[in-house]
């Protein structure tokens, strides 16, 4: 009798631990899920910046600050289409060297690694996000990729290992080859 | 029986945990849709606000350039805003405050073209603000200028910023 009670009491804790264990499965599943939708927004909210500021900073015309051509007229060379190629072309002699613009008595590819890392940080660094810009040329096909400006970082930058989003590549064919720029952002 | 009293007393504790846990959850995930919702609406607004015919860079009958304001537009656009703001923008932005900050050249530049922000009448009978949060989103875009000395088009560095009021 009494050995028939306890096996009762022992099936009885079985079944309570079967329920418990249940219950927090699903529990763990409905966090899951919550926890999976949150990201989609982030996701796609840290690319369409990524990709807004690497479009509107190739655009962006050089206004403040004196910059001369070749023949040392005053100019107003775009950051992408001017001062980018320029740099590509020019990259060998740089820091000190022979470039198409100079501003602010810089080679190209000084100054525009000066004046992207202030506009970046005036943005991007305000809002306290973490980003990553570089650009690379690639001279023939099958040539190993040139580092011609950055990695421009801010907040430790954007390793692989921390949830990270990208413009994607903004590719710009030179003289020298092609030149891709990107940008990494991660929060 | 002593021990089916206490086996189910202590199921009922369980479940009752079970349940005081799920109402927590629900709680935070309320919260959690609702700030969700507000920074999606924030998001539609942005998009809505970077292809807006009143405000994008245009030229003739060619392709509108992506994320790009006209400084000429951005110049008259509250006005155009403020007189049509209950009766067009709200069906389209709702509670919202939208503006474009210039960064380079200009930093002191700004342009607020939308602003509605959700109030109520206290007792005294003056307006305060009935918002608990808001939600910014920020972009950053291009301001064209095509009224300068030399007849080619500048470009200005920016950013548009959409607050969404819950």
């Amino acid at each position: 009798m009494l050995i028939s009670k306890r096996k009762s009491g022992q099936m009885e804790m079985i079944g309570l631990v079967i329920i418990v264990i249940l219950l927090s499965l699903g529990m763990l599943f409905m966090a899951q899920f919550a926890l999976s939708e949150d990201g989609k927004k982030k996701i796609f909210t840290r690319k369409g910046l990524a990709y807004s500021t690497v479009s509107a900073l190739m655009k962006t015309t050089v206004m403040d600050v004196d910059c001369t051509n070749n023949y040392g007229k005053w100019t107003k060379p775009q950051i992408g289409k001017d001062i980018l190629e320029d740099c590509a072309k020019n990259f060998d002699y740089s820091p000190g060297g022979y470039s198409l613009y100079t501003c602010q008595g810089m080679h190209s590819c000084e100054f525009l690694e000066k004046e992207i890392t202030l506009l970046l940080n005036e943005t991007l660094g305000e809002w306290n996000k973490g980003y990553v810009f570089r650009s690379k040329l690639i001279k023939a096909t099958g040539d190993k990729p040139e580092l011609i400006m950055g990695p421009i970082q801010s907040g430790g930058g954007c390793p692989k290992s921390k949830e990270r989003d990208g413009s994607g590549l903004f590719p710009i064919h030179t003289e020298a080859g092609l030149v891709e720029t990107e940008l990494f952002l991660c929060d | 029986m002593t021990e089916t009293i206490a086996v189910l007393f202590i199921f009922f504790i369980l479940i009752l945990f079970g349940i005081i846990f799920y109402a927590k959850y629900q709680q935070v995930a309320f919260k959690d849709k609702q700030e969700e919702l507000l920074a999606a609406r924030a998001m539609d607004s942005t998009l809505k606000t970077l292809f807006l015919p009143e405000l994008i860079c245009s030229k003739g009958e060619a392709e509108p350039e992506d994320n790009c304001f006209d400084l000429m537009k951005l110049k008259y656009a509250n006005e155009t805003f403020g007189k049509h703001m209950d009766d067009y923008y709200f069906n389209i932005f709702s509670y919202a405050r939208i503006s474009i900050t210039e960064t380079y050249p200009n930093s002191d530049n700004k342009w607020v073209i939308y602003d509605k922000e959700k109030v109520k009448e206290d007792g005294n009978g003056t307006l305060v603000p009935n918002w608990d949060r808001r939600e910014p989103t920020y972009f950053i875009v291009t301001i064209r200028d095509e009224n300068n000395e030399q007849g080619q088009p500048e470009y200005r560095l920016g950013y548009l910023t959409v607050e969404a009021y819950s």
